[in-house]
């Protein structure tokens, strides 16, 4: 009697720490969203074939309130292993001590883009791995352009000859150019911040230092986005659009060009075969460079994570040039990477020049509210409420308070 | 009071009234919902075109199949069922006790305890995510149904207690006094009288607790990350990948979580029926 | 009622799980809004930053306009949808069932079908108001500074007037035949039976119903997150939300901890003055 109460209370132990979350020794906790799964888990097999002893257990993320479940299990300590991460995000964890420097795991820093280890630089450390990187580009309906006498292949490169192809466009019911005005923060800032670099200026200096959000370069770049709207190339449901809205109102033929990024093409292939595609650089100011922000993903591991060195491992195995080809939806981090098959295909080509053009948005503490301040700011100039200077003014008191 | 012969008969809303008002009331109630049904019967392109489609072309079950099928779905409704149905049980447990309490006595510091009970509520959301998960990491509950249960029961405890003492209140106390001269006990008055006289009042703060828990996204979002304990308002979330929502799909998702509770309801009517007090100390 | 010490008995269970588990949060969240990021006590300073923000005294009116415009339609509503659905009539019990759905749609589903359904390009309200020329332009519902929160408001009450409704109904159904007869007799019409009799029935009930809406509406966040964000331009945003984004995007926690503090001290002293004021006298009600 004695022994089986003994082995059932060993038992019920057991199964009750099993029950706990987290990891025991040897086992890798590993957060990805949904759009990785398939590509995840065939890597995930691969790896476990080649280290037996490491067991990885695939957890899937959805976008919606990611950085909040991720700050959740991050705070309260009980994080998995490896989490994937929009680059913007690792800032703010480095710096509040949330996640593990990993310059031990980078080898061959020469083949990364350089702006995406930037992203993940603080402090003279590597707080996260990139694997993903995208910028945008402008997607145009060729259809469109030549109904209104453009020519596609020869698209407008600079300001005024890009607003002009737009008023061409804006006929019938359709818009020439659609910006984004609504949904998340990063929608517009992605959109709008690169206008701003194009001449010189943008919302803080990269040293983080200094507001430039109203410094007469900014005020004029801000003036040619907001003017889309102002002058009617923009649609009428702006305030209430971000990225995907646009494209929706692309694929319903109510738009002629619109920003993003290449994820969309598979999307308006799927949904409306007839319209054909075309993507163009995004335009320059006169005598200007074009400009981006470098968006995408990259690992990082908790401070909290309980084998962090197995974890380092799959990371290790992970930024290999050949599995980041594979993993990645977009274009991988690493220049090798690039020569796989599937960056072949030719609408591709814009978003690959594109590429170099991509900047990291500066790295500070307080960012999100930054970006939140500027683009309060964008909205009341869209509501009609202030001009683009007092707009602007008032963004810049508020950032002012924050740097 | 005596039985008059004949009973008069009750003034009612006048039948056309009654007609308006319920066609208004399923048309505002349903409109959405109507739509939200529309949406999972058409194919992606049909759902996003200017002007909008009244009627699909190309119906569709492409969705229910991909959400029945395909998806994590059928495991997520079992994980729902299971949390709400125990996170419900224990808050009604636990309320009509303390509901009893404070409807039928009265003691020092009564009305300090009752607002106390709502304390918890006022605190915002942001507040009190972390520290829960905090709790449950050092309880070890994290992705487990106990731990899910446990917050459920916490976040409706509270308005639980709050509602079903004002429904206790209104049995008359009469009722209890003569049962107590009778020689009956607390507990007895409260499981022989109280609770068989206020079913649709237990009724309503089931619902409440069910569907508030049925329906609860981001503790769930945080507190479950596994597939063996994620909740159906997660799962619909799945659908929305970087590149697109299925929106189909999350229509059809939506479907199957709200029949459940429609269903509930609706089996629930016969509680919601009758509970008079009959007269039984009058006369 | 009776002064007995059983009373504690009854209402200790419960207490003592709320009390473990809830006094444990606010404990930390106090002791949040006086720390930094890095754990360092700096006093009254997330306080000090908190409000002066820009967004913060915005947050806070807007709060009470959501609050008091949502309830009053919410209660309202509610309470002549519970007396047309306590009447007897063929399929009320489907028109019970059916009134129900807005509140069991999840609040994320419900906000973002509104979302479209009200989308100035894409939504079928603008479609189903200009083709048969009711009005000649769309309406930008989301996008006009002066229509979206009164819109965010309208989302709101259509959710939540089924639960209003069903709990009055449920309080009606108790009310004892020999109320009616006594009405009956007096010759009472049927809105004096609504007024007279019904009504001061389910006072009671009415009463807890709105404390809940009031403790609800001042902690939402879903319908307006989902949909709005705040926007634009801080238009729709109300003091949670606030509180949210603080803590989960711009990572501070102090910060968001401070808000809390201030706004659950308002939030009691809203509560405790409601229940003085119209939920007192315990004693008078029975």
């Amino acid at each position: 009697m004695k022994t089986l109460t003994m082995k059932m209370a060993i038992a019920a132990t057991a199964s009750f720490l099993a029950m706990s979350a987290g990891a025991w020794a040897g086992e890798v906790v590993w957060w990805t969203p949904n759009f990785n799964e398939a590509r995840a888990r065939q890597l995930v097999e691969k790896f476990q074939a080649a280290n037996p002893e490491v067991k990885v257990k695939l957890e899937i993320t959805t976008t919606d309130g990611l950085p909040q479940r991720i700050l959740t299990a991050l705070q309260s300590g009980a994080a998995p292993d490896v989490i994937d991460v929009q680059h913007g995000w690792v800032n703010g964890y480095a710096q509040n001590d949330l996640v593990l420097p990993l310059d031990d795991v980078l080898t061959q820093r020469e083949d990364y883009i350089p702006a995406a280890l930037e992203y993940n630089t603080w402090d003279g450390k590597l707080w996260g791995i990139p694997y993903r990187i995208e910028t945008h580009a402008i997607i145009i309906n060729r259809g469109d352009f030549k109904a209104a006498g453009l020519d596609p292949d020869n698209p407008p490169t600079t300001w005024d000859a890009f607003t002009e192809a737009a008023k061409k466009l804006t006929t019938n019911g359709k818009s020439g150019f659609a910006i984004t005005g609504g949904g998340e923060v990063g929608n517009t800032i992605f959109r709008s911040l690169p206008f701003m670099w194009m001449l010189g200026g943008g919302i803080i200096s990269d040293d983080g230092k200094q507001v430039l959000v109203n410094s007469p370069e900014s005020i004029k770049a801000v003036t040619f986005y907001t003017d889309f709207f102002k002058n009617g190339l923009s649609p009428s449901s702006t305030l209430e659009n971000d990225g995907t809205a646009n494209r929706r109102l692309f694929i319903a033929g109510t738009v002629s060009m619109y920003q993003s990024g290449q994820f969309d093409i598979q999307s308006i292939r799927q949904e409306n075969p007839n319209i054909d595609i075309g993507v163009i650089p995004v335009p320059h100011p006169e005598g200007g460079k074009t400009a981006a922000i470098l968006g995408g993903w990259s690992f990082v591991v908790p401070s909290a994570a309980k084998n962090p060195d197995e974890a380092k491992k799959l990371i290790a195995f992970l930024a290999e040039a050949e599995n980041q080809a594979a993993l990645t939806d977009t274009f991988p981090a690493r220049i090798s990477a690039m020569d796989a098959e599937r960056f072949n295909d030719p609408i591709l080509k814009v978003f690959k020049e594109m590429l170099p053009f991509g900047r990291p948005v500066p790295a500070h503490p307080n960012w999100v509210q930054i970006s939140q301040a500027y683009f309060d700011g964008i909205q009341r100039i869209l509501l009609g409420d202030e001009n683009v200077k007092d707009a602007m003014d008032g963004a810049a008191a508020e950032i002012e308070g924050l740097l | 009071m005596s039985s008059k012969p004949q009973t008069l008969k009750r003034p009612g809303l006048p039948a056309w009234l009654v007609i308006l008002g319920s066609v208004l009331l399923v048309l505002v109630c349903l409109f959405p919902f109507w739509w939200m049904v529309l949406s999972s019967v058409k194919t992606l392109r049909e759902l996003y075109t200017v002007p909008p489609i009244w009627w699909p072309d190309t119906p569709t079950w492409e969705n229910y199949r991909k959400v029945l099928f395909e998806s994590n779905i059928p495991r997520y409704f079992l994980n729902s069922i299971i949390i709400s149905v125990g996170s419900t049980a224990l808050a009604l447990v636990l309320a009509i006790f303390a509901s009893y309490g404070f409807a039928r006595f009265n003691f020092r510091g009564k009305p300090l305890l009752q607002s106390l009970v709502l304390v918890g509520q006022l605190l915002p959301t942001a507040a009190i995510i972390v520290p829960l998960f905090i709790t449950l990491r050092v309880l070890g509950l994290v992705n487990t149904y106990w731990g899910l249960i446990l917050v459920y029961m916490i976040i409706t405890l509270p308005l639980s207690v709050w509602m079903l003492t004002s429904y206790f209140k209104n049995i008359p106390v009469e009722l209890d006094e003569a049962a107590i001269i009778d020689g009956a006990s607390r507990l007895g008055c409260l499981f022989r009288i109280t609770l068989p006289l206020s079913l649709p009042g237990l009724a309503s703060v089931m619902v409440y607790a069910f569907v508030t828990t049925w329906n609860e996204f981001i503790f769930a979002l945080c507190f479950a990350t596994d597939s063996s304990v994620k909740t159906l308002p997660i799962g619909l979330a799945e659908f929305s990948t970087e590149f697109n929502t299925d929106w189909g799909a999350v229509m059809a998702a939506s479907v199957v979580m709200t029949l459940p509770i429609a269903i509930l309801f609706l089996s629930m009517q016969r509680l919601f029926v009758g509970g008079l007090t009959a007269g039984a100390t009058k006369g | 009622m009776q002064k007995q010490s059983a009373g504690y008995l009854f209402v200790l269970p419960a207490l003592m799980v709320l009390g473990m588990l809830i006094a444990y949060p606010i404990a930390y969240t106090g002791l949040l809004s006086v720390t930094d990021n890095a754990g360092n006590f700096v006093g009254l300073n997330n306080f000090r930053r908190i409000l002066a923000a820009r967004a913060t005294p915005t947050a806070f009116w807007n709060t009470l306009w959501w609050v008091f415009g949502s309830i009053i339609f919410q209660v309202v509503l509610g309470v002549l949808t519970a007396v047309l659905l306590n009447q007897n009539f063929r399929g009320r019990a489907l028109v019970r069932s059916v009134t129900l759905v807005p509140w069991v749609v999840p609040g994320i589903v419900a906000a973002t079908t509104w979302a479209w359904m009200l989308h100035t390009e894409f939504g079928i309200i603008n479609y189903m108001l200009t083709a048969p020329g009711v009005i000649d332009r769309p309406v930008g519902w989301l996008t006009n500074g002066n229509t979206v929160m009164p819109v965010m408001i309208a989302i709101n009450i259509w959710k939540m007037f089924p639960f209003v409704a069903i709990m009055v109904l449920a309080g009606l159904q108790s009310i004892s035949n020999d109320l009616y007869e006594a009405a009956r007799i007096d010759g009472a019409s049927f809105w004096e039976e609504v007024w007279y009799v019904m009504l001061p029935q389910v006072r009671s009930v009415i009463v807890a119903v709105t404390l809940l809406l009031v403790i609800w509406a001042l902690n939402h966040i879903t319908i307006i997150y989902a949909i709005t964000r705040g926007g634009p331009a801080n238009r729709t945003l109300i003091t949670p939300i606030q509180i949210f984004r603080t803590a989960f995007e711009s990572v501070q926690f102090g910060q968001a901890a401070a808000l809390s503090v201030m706004f659950f001290a308002v939030a009691i002293v809203i509560v405790f003055v409601y229940i003085k004021t119209l939920a007192s006298n315990p004693e008078e009600s029975r």
